[in-house]
């Protein structure tokens, strides 16, 4: 009876550690995944048990400072780098550059290391990256007259054949991405510098900042793009493409999946092509990080399951099953990457690989995030609304900034 | 003391949810605090600076316009109420269905008039058909208009919960009055504005208070379908509270807006009753 009670592990000691694991929206398409991740880390740790909870991408900070606050919050946690800042200026994640051994940090891209850099600190471990394509209807490019073999391949291309598009078959070409801070990006896509070299000033009310304004605002008052794009950013980008009503598309990859599931007569007539690169000849890199509370109760074990769930092997499997990529140098060099496929995505797949190298995360690293990204919001839709000139409205946003930095 | 044991339940319940969270926001609002480090007392500084912060202006002016929609509501939700207070043959369904959009899921009533106000959406088709518009109307889009828009979806959404309240109202009404101001000679209107307005007045009173705190606190409507624009047009109280404490982590400043808010609604509550404390049954 006793051989059988300690066979049957019911009398092994507790787990030295338990680490809450929380996930943005993986479930339920990537629910096996994940479990065989957790699975395999547990077989290896039998002292460690984790504890995965998947949370929707618009709660996950409320409910991640709730569950701070009430001392119940997890281990580890992902996510993206403007929330992982925010969390940072809160003094609420363990800094990875003193965490993570010299050897593990070495293993991931340097430009995307510093992702979450803040005062010489950087606050998370990157897991992937979604860097955007131009996905686009072909048949909305022959109606137009434009030759679906010959996507724009820079800015100025782009909107060019946005406002051919709309002139000629009344549908939108594209929705810019401009929402919420996102002209910041616009601004550094253009090779236009945000702060001063000493990050203590803002700059970006220069002549060619407000031109490059002025050109947006222009575009928006002839109805060359939707009155909600202000407001309803890729999303309502996704769904307008989806439903015929968008020629070009700037997204991640994985957002074609979205376009294949709800609407697949778009999808058959969807082309992807490199994203048209602005003057300054940078893509913008959205990064998935995963970050430790400094409230972790076991920061060691967290530490290495975060490491774990980002190594080479692990997110070379991730990169299989949806159009993601890698951190790290070793997975992204792994010939899957360059293997150009048929559909859509195989093709996003190998364009956005290639992309890699030009890369980096735009978002704008600074203090006081929130006053500051506030008052750049409302600037550009004061500019975009008629409110104000896009000269006197950088230089209100400017003025906002210097305040505070 | 049996009295007691009975009230403690729901005492337990109101002191859980209620009682406890207006005390320890009302203390909260007297720290700086973003729920990571420990909170630190800063006196009345929140509200110093709620004073001289044009987001919160902007945000109460905004929801102060919002009241605009109380008497619109009311007069609608009673003329509703008037017109299916009767048996006719399918009255029940009828009342019913005016009821759906009460209970029906605040995202979804959002999302489903997103659509329709779109500039490809059914109301710009219809309107465009009828030669009503030379273009769409931008209704979220446009800091003019997006405002009504969404008031317009809290007054349909909100049409079914006072038109219970006043049918129960009118239901309470014995028809004798009416009957005898007909003997007497008034008209239908005459009827309507003398005798049954009059004697709903106490269902005016809870209905108009409760829809004004509603409009005061609206939220969700404004979260779905316009996130506060364009340019902060459809910026409100709640809405401002909520940036204010989940996207900048300023619990205390966001607790000292919720207290202002309460300040507001608690005025605004008994400036209605002192209105409308006069009425019904068992005044005249």
């Amino acid at each position: 009876m006793l051989v059988l009670l300690l066979s049957s592990g019911a009398w092994a000691s507790p787990p030295r550690a338990r680490i809450e694991f929380w996930t943005i929206s993986l479930q339920p398409f990537f629910t096996g995944y994940i479990q065989g991740l957790i699975a395999a880390y547990e077989r290896a740790h039998p002292d460690v048990q984790i504890r995965w909870i998947d949370v929707p991408p618009q709660t996950i900070e409320q409910k991640l400072l709730a569950a701070i606050a009430g001392g119940v919050g997890p281990e580890v946690v992902n996510l993206n780098t403007e929330g992982t800042l925010r969390l940072a200026e809160a003094r609420a994640l363990v800094d990875m550059d003193d965490a993570v051994p010299p050897a593990a940090r070495a293993r991931y891209f340097p430009n995307i290391w510093s992702s979450t850099r803040n005062g010489g600190k950087a606050y998370g471990i990157p897991w992937y990256v979604v860097p955007n394509v131009l996905a686009y209807n072909r048949e909305l490019f022959r109606r137009a007259g434009l030759d679906p073999a010959r996507p724009p391949a820079s800015e100025e291309a782009f909107i060019q054949a946005a406002t051919t598009i709309k002139q000629r078959t009344g549908v939108y070409g594209f929705m810019p991405n401009i929402d919420g801070i996102r002209f910041l990006r616009i601004f550094q896509e253009d090779g236009l510098s945000i702060l001063a070299p000493d990050r203590r000033r803002a700059v970006f009310n220069s002549a060619a900042h407000v031109q490059v304004l002025t050109r947006y605002v222009a575009l928006f008052k002839r109805d060359l793009f939707p009155t909600d794009t202000l407001q309803r950013g890729y999303l309502g980008a996704t769904e307008r493409y989806a439903a015929g009503q968008l020629a070009m598309l700037t997204t991640g990859p994985q957002f074609l999946l979205r376009v294949r599931t709800d609407s697949p007569d778009v999808y058959r007539d969807t082309a992807v092509a490199p994203y048209p690169l602005g003057r300054g000849r940078v893509l913008d890199l959205p990064t998935m990080e995963l970050g430790v509370p400094l409230a972790s109760r076991h920061r060691r074990e967290a530490v290495e399951f975060a490491l774990y769930v980002t190594d080479d092997a692990n997110q070379l499997a991730f990169c299989h099953q949806v159009v993601v990529f890698p951190s790290t140098r070793a997975a992204a060099a792994d010939p899957y990457f360059t293997r150009a496929g048929q559909s859509p995505e195989d093709r996003a797949r190998a364009i956005a690989a290639g992309e890699l190298g030009t890369a980096r995360d735009l978002t704008v690293v600074v203090p006081h995030s929130d006053e500051l990204y506030r008052a750049f919001r409302e600037a550009v839709e004061q500019a975009f609304y008629g409110r104000m000139t896009p000269q006197q409205a950088l230089d209100w946003a400017v003025k906002e900034w210097n305040a505070r930095l | 003391m049996t009295a007691y044991l009975f009230l403690l339940p729901a005492l337990v319940l109101l002191a859980t949810f209620t009682f406890y969270p207006v005390i320890f926001g009302t203390a909260l609002s007297l720290f700086e605090y973003n729920v990571i480090s420990p909170p630190r007392f800063v006196g009345v500084a929140n509200f110093r600076q709620i004073a001289a912060d044009r987001y919160f202006w902007i945000a109460l002016g905004n929801s102060v316009k919002y009241l605009a929609v109380v008497p619109v509501l009311q007069g609608c939700a009673i003329l509703l109420a008037l017109w299916v207070h009767r048996s006719a043959r399918g009255i029940g369904w009828l009342r019913a269905a005016y009821y759906l959009p009460v209970v029906t899921s605040i995202v979804v009533v959002g999302i489903v008039w997103r659509w329709l106000y779109d500039d490809a959406g059914l109301i710009n088709f219809v309107l465009l058909r009828l030669g009503l518009a030379r273009g769409p109307i931008h209704w979220l889009a446009s800091p003019g208009v997006a405002l009504y828009a969404v008031m317009f979806v809290t007054l349909w959404k909100g049409l079914g919960y006072y038109m219970v309240i006043y049918l129960v109202g009118l239901e309470a009404i014995p028809p004798g009055y009416a009957e005898a101001a007909a003997i007497d000679g008034a008209g239908a209107l005459q009827r309507l504005w003398r005798v049954t307005l009059p004697l709903l007045r106490p269902s005016i009173l809870l209905a108009a208070t409760l829809s004004a705190i509603s409009a005061l606190r609206v939220f969700e409507e404004v979260y779905v379908m316009t996130s506060g624009g364009p340019v902060y047009a459809t910026y409100t109280m709640f809405y401002y509270m909520f940036d204010q404490a989940f996207g900048a982590l300023h619990m205390g400043y966001a607790a000292a807006l919720g207290v202002v808010l309460a300040v507001v609604t608690i005025g605004l509550s008994i400036a209605s009753f002192r209105l409308l404390r006069e009425g019904g049954l068992s005044y005249y």
